[in-house]
């Protein structure tokens, strides 16, 4: 699948989702638009009844104009179910192309975008925003329904006499316009009133999290009295917001009714000065009772559009995060040994190389450069690592830190490699416990159903299943116990023979298997040799041994 | 806890007649500011409603010849009672935010009080995110309900009765023809929650899981990377994004269907009025303008009824998150009401497992001597950690005893219990709140200079040199492994309680700084019982004593060199771990 260029704007993001469906959309205006056309007429048809009907006694004229609103009132909600139908389903289909798009992306560019967006704003992304930008395509459809019933009816109205018209649309733009930013300002207001509500949920959050140590050293008390005051605090918020907003709401429901009011005193006067009918004044405020619910419509349109926007913005700043990784290298065939000139750290061919250090953060730095997670002048062979492609580069050269995730699934999707291969990876990582409840045992997001053990015996396991030609492996075994550690130790050593392993650590137990030691002092390598050469410097001997000097 | 690795059990959910229960208390909390609201919205809708009656009237007035004098007067009096509405209805909002706002509060708090006494293997068996829900989530559900949606549907259905009642002053015969519509839209409008409550559900699910995979893409990034995952995270991620779409299409059917019902009804019940109003006003028996009154009427019934309508399903998640809101009260609790008799702490024939699994420890005993430091080691899944549970009341033993002071640990209340009991474990929660309220937990009032000298003996420089008005936390100041661990020791210096177990409290930090930090909290922890838990032997043989566990029972104990001269597990694990 050839990448598409990331839409650089919300409104490309938009425009673009909308694009392959153009003509479910056409069908959706024009079912709208016919419903618009079906439901109007009905309340010009209420005076129609009136006049010719009621004050006309005319049964059968009655029946006619009541026969054509049924039928009306029939093919209304048939078209309008229709529209929403089209809108609603391309709403559903751009749900879907977004979270592909974040798929992809991630794919693309993950480890970008995972140090520049946090965790739960990647939650967020294919939920919430994802739904809010989607459902930009049918609000747009409500305003043009809104907006055609409108025309309509404003023309309707103007049938009757120009003045109602006038007074029903300049009414209906005066609510619109007044209601509109008033309804904007009561958001600005309660902005603030928002973020104390979210500060107060994450405070009960971390209530929550933090339960055990509330209840087992103390605080509990502490913690709900403070928790009482944020939540008296925003009572008292609430109540300064509850002003302005009674009169705000107060405001857009009632202004309708007073242009209802004075619809009807217009039209009364001039249906007493016999310029329209009674019909056309029963009509004119029906009209006005329903527009009503439609300069409503057009406000909440709007406010939904804008948070369409908005989510579409904080999509699209993810998608137009790029790889942090050029990878257009294209020598091929890396051989020769890994080193890292910042360091000096050099990686041999074949055997096991136990990296020894206080600090064992430098040395994780120089692995990443090795195994090409950050650039740097690292070489393999003759060659930087960078001329190398990335995919060459990641196939045969793996890194392992106990950052390495664990995806939900069962025990044999997290190996990845056949059932006798994944065994006895699993059992050169001494992960036997986990393979205990069976092949297909779940594995959660995260391996959040294992111990911190379990979790780290089981990346080893996975990482001495995929059999990389190099092995770069920091602390693999900090979770195990001694005992263990050494079985580990001489398994991984055992099953590696032959391939590149490196294993940061300043474990005796691994040293006891290791064919080269490295010392490193402040991210520099020290010195190199075998663990008993090394150990007659009583620095690396206090660092490396767990003997009592 | 490799023991623990059981499925989680949910915790209750409340049923419809306790969240009706709820609902009145919440309603009864306040009974005032209720029947203010309730008759405030009655009354701005009842004068609203006069705008279709009078206009009746002016019909009518027309139709007998009416001055234009008489037609303003009428008019005027219809706009005075839309102005009278307006300030009614601006009382009645007012009113009913700070009911809601008064309601949301209690309810938040009351929330909290609870989770904060809940029994903490409950807590642990439903897992903490149901439980964070519950309190965040589903708290600000409720609370927006009792504030926004709760006022509007009250003013709308108040209307829409108000709005029938005036059909029904208008004319008796149409008021009950108006009421025909109203079995049908209820039986619709049951019938579309029952199905689209677990459309509903199903849509959020599917959500929660795009959500799930897409972030694990991304916090996984690297492993996918690593291990070329890219076709796996795609055929997931695009599985996530075409269940969002069918769940969403499912629920569109289901509204499809229920709002071109709604439309139909709404205008069917104009016709049907028109049509009464017709014959009957054909048969001499209304007049033109109570014809045209209850038409107009029946138009201003769909505002309001549509408005109800919409808003169903909003109410319907209401009552859900209330529901799982009192399902919280519904833990049951066990009184702990025991008092220790000294701070003698042991174990005696215990056997114990996870929920129905099987024994983990088997008839073990183990007699800490006060003020002793004894470590316990052994393999991974031996029981350690199950021991510090127990020692620390929480877990109950299936068989034999673990007490405290002469009685058991589980019936200490845990107020009392923390005094003498503090265990410490891998998991070292970091609030997001100030280093200074991070640490006073076990003591509120304990002054700088008390905080300051705990900070020093478990070597945090770190958080000598930023300070305690430091604000820790994810969004502020991160903290790394080793210093969250510094904090919970910290904590624990300042609780200065008779009993420690350390569970594996230092593995984090690394070898050469937990040395040190052992070797400072070990002088802080003078003359207290230290009992710590290890897969490390560093502590080991600075131990007083050394229990040695395997397979749920204590295999041997002694000193160091005792251990090391009797040549069994102790001293083989001994010699491991030196890498002889």
């Amino acid at each position: 699948m050839p990448p598409a260029p990331p839409p650089l704007t919300p409104l490309r993001l938009l425009l673009g989702q909308a694009r392959p469906n153009r003509a479910r959309l056409v069908l959706g205006f024009l079912f709208y638009a016919g419903a618009s056309c079906a439901s109007m007429p009905q309340l010009w048809i209420v005076g129609k009844i009136v006049d010719d009907g009621l004050i006309a006694r005319s049964a059968s004229d009655f029946a006619m104009w009541l026969a054509a609103a049924a039928a009306l009132v029939v093919a209304q909600p048939i078209l309008w179910a229709n529209g929403f139908r089209q809108f609603s389903t391309v709403e559903a289909r751009n749900q879907r192309a977004l979270v592909r798009d974040l798929t992809d992306h991630l794919n693309r560019a993950g480890t970008a975008v995972r140090d520049r967006v946090s965790a739960g704003e990647l939650l967020n992304l294919p939920s919430e925003d994802a739904r809010r930008a989607a459902r930009a395509v049918s609000d747009a459809g409500f305003f043009f329904n809104t907006l055609a019933m409108f025309v309509v009816g404003s023309a309707l109205v103007w049938s009757i006499h120009p003045l109602l018209g006038t007074v029903l649309i300049s009414g209906s733009v005066v609510t619109a316009l007044i209601a509109g930013p008033l309804l904007g300002r009561l958001q600005s207001r309660q902005s603030d009133y928002r973020a104390r509500i979210g500060d107060l949920s994450a405070h009960a959050a971390d209530i929550v999290g933090g339960l055990r140590v509330l209840r087992g050293i103390g605080g509990d008390v502490l913690f709900a009295a403070r928790y009482r005051e944020r939540s008296t605090a925003l009572r008292r918020k609430g109540y300064e917001v509850a002003g302005p907003s009674s009169w705000i709401h107060a405001l857009r429901h009632s202004m309708p009714i007073v242009f209802v009011a004075v619809i009807t005193w217009v039209g009364a006067i001039l249906a007493a000065d016999g310029q329209i009918t009674i019909g056309g004044l029963a009509a004119a405020f029906s009209f006005a009772t329903i527009f009503i619910a439609v300069s409503g419509n057009f406000v909440g349109c709007s406010q939904y559009l804008v948070a369409a926007w908005v989510a579409a913005k904080r999509i699209v700043r993810v998608l137009n995060i790029g790889p942090d990784l050029a990878d257009d290298g294209t020598a091929r065939d890396g051989r020769g040994e890994l080193r890292d000139p910042d360091s000096g750290l050099a990686v041999p061919v074949s055997g096991l190389t136990v990296v020894v250090t206080a600090e064992t953060a430098h040395a994780a730095d120089a692995c990443e450069r090795l195994a090409r997670y950050r650039d740097s002048g690292a070489l393999w062979g003759g060659e930087t690592v960078e001329s190398y492609p990335l995919a060459e580069v990641r196939a045969r050269i793996m890194l392992l830190t106990d950052e390495d995730h664990l995806f939900t699934g069962t025990l044999a999707s997290t190996m990845r490699v056949p059932e006798p291969q994944a065994r006895q990876a699993i059992t050169a990582a001494c992960a036997d416990d986990v393979a205990s409840l069976g092949w297909d045992r779940a594995v959660e997001e995260g391996g959040r159903n294992l111990s911190g053990g379990q979790r780290q015996r089981l990346r080893l396991a996975r990482a001495l299943a995929a059999e990389p030609e190099t092995l770069l492996a920091v602390e693999p075994t900090s979770a195990v116990d001694a005992h263990t550690e050494s079985l580990i130790a001489a398994r991984v050593a055992a099953a590696r023979a032959g391939r590149a392993t490196l294993v940061v650590t300043a474990s005796p137990l691994w040293l006891a298997h290791a064919d080269l030691a490295v010392w490193m002092v402040d991210g520099k390598v020290h010195a190199t040799g075998t663990h008993a050469e090394l150990l007659a410097e009583s620095a690396y001997r206090r660092l490396a041994s767990h003997s009592v000097d | 806890m490799s023991t623990m690795a059981t499925a989680p059990d949910r915790l209750p959910v409340a049923g419809p007649a306790e969240v009706r229960r709820a609902v009145g208390r919440l309603l009864a909390a306040d009974p005032r500011r209720a029947s203010a609201v309730l008759l405030l919205y009655f009354f701005a809708a009842a004068f609203s409603v006069s705008v279709p009656i009078l206009l009746g009237k002016v019909v009518d007035g027309i139709g007998a010849g009416w001055s234009g004098a008489q037609v303003n007067l009428v008019c005027a009096v219809i706009l005075a009672c839309v102005c009278v509405q307006f300030v009614l209805s601006r009382l009645g909002r007012l009113s009913g935010y700070r009911f809601g706002e008064r309601a949301a509060a209690r309810l938040r708090e009351s929330v909290v009080e609870r989770v904060l006494a809940l029994p903490l293997v409950q807590v642990e068996r439903a897992g903490r995110g149901d439980l964070g829900t519950r309190t965040a989530s589903d708290v600000n559900v409720v609370a927006d309900m009792l504030r926004d949606n709760g006022p509007t549907v009250a003013t709308l259905v108040i209307e829409v009765v108000v709005l029938y009642v005036a059909t029904f002053v208008a004319s008796p015969l149409l008021g009950l023809v108006a009421l025909v519509t109203v079995p049908p839209l209820y039986l619709a409008a049951r019938r579309y929650l029952r199905r689209a409550a677990p459309a509903f559900l199903e849509q959020r699910a599917a959500m929660s899981e795009a959500a799930e995979t897409v972030s694990a893409s991304g916090a996984g990034a690297r492993t996918v990377e690593s291990l070329a995952l890219q076709k796996e995270r795609r055929a997931l991620g695009y599985g996530r994004g075409q269940a969002m779409m069918d769940r969403m299409l499912r629920v569109v059917k289901l509204q499809t269907d229920f709002f071109t019902f709604l439309l139909m009804i709404n205008r069917g019940q104009l016709v049907l009025v028109t049509l009464a109003a017709g014959i009957w006003y054909f048969q001499g028996g209304l007049t033109l303008g109570t014809a045209i009154a209850a038409i107009t009427v029946t138009v201003r019934i769909a505002n309001p009824t549509n408005g109800v309508m919409t808003q169903l399903g909003e109410f319907q998640q209401g009552a859900a998150a209330l529901a799982r809101i009192e399902g919280v009260n519904l833990v049951p609790t066990e009184p702990r009401e025991a008092r220790p008799d000294g701070a003698d702490l042991r174990m005696d024939g215990v056997t114990f497992g996870y929920g129905d699994g099987p024994d983990v420890l088997h008839g073990l005993s183990l007699h800490p001597a006060p003020g002793e430091r004894l470590v316990v080691v052994g393999p991974s899944g031996a029981g350690k950690s199950t021991i510090a549970r127990l020692l620390a009341g929480i877990d109950r033993p299936r068989t034999g005893t673990a007490t405290l002071g002469g009685v058991p640990v589980y019936d200490i209340g845990v107020e009392e219990l923390r005094k003498h009991v503090v265990l410490v474990t891998q998991e070292h929660y970091v609030f997001t709140a100030s280093l200074r309220d991070n640490l006073i937990l076990a003591a509120p009032d304990a002054d700088d200079d008390r905080l300051v000298d705990a900070l020093r003996r478990v070597d945090a420089r770190w958080a000598l040199d930023e300070g305690l008005d430091t604000v820790l936390g994810p969004e502020h100041r991160k903290l790394t492994t080793a210093e969250a661990q510094q904090i919970a020791l910290a904590r624990v210096v300042i609780a200065d309680p008779d009993i420690v177990i350390l569970d594996e409290a230092t593995a984090g930090i690394d070898p050469a700084s937990a040395g040190r930090v052992e070797a400072s909290l070990a002088a802080a922890l003078a003359g207290r019982t230290v009992i710590a838990i290890a897969h490390q032997l560093q502590a080991a043989r600075s131990a007083d004593r050394i229990a040695v566990v395997e397979d749920g029972r204590i295999a041997e104990a002694g000193t160091h060199d005792e251990l090391l001269a009797a040549g069994r597990i102790y001293a083989g694990l001994w010699h491991a771990w030196q890498g002889d």
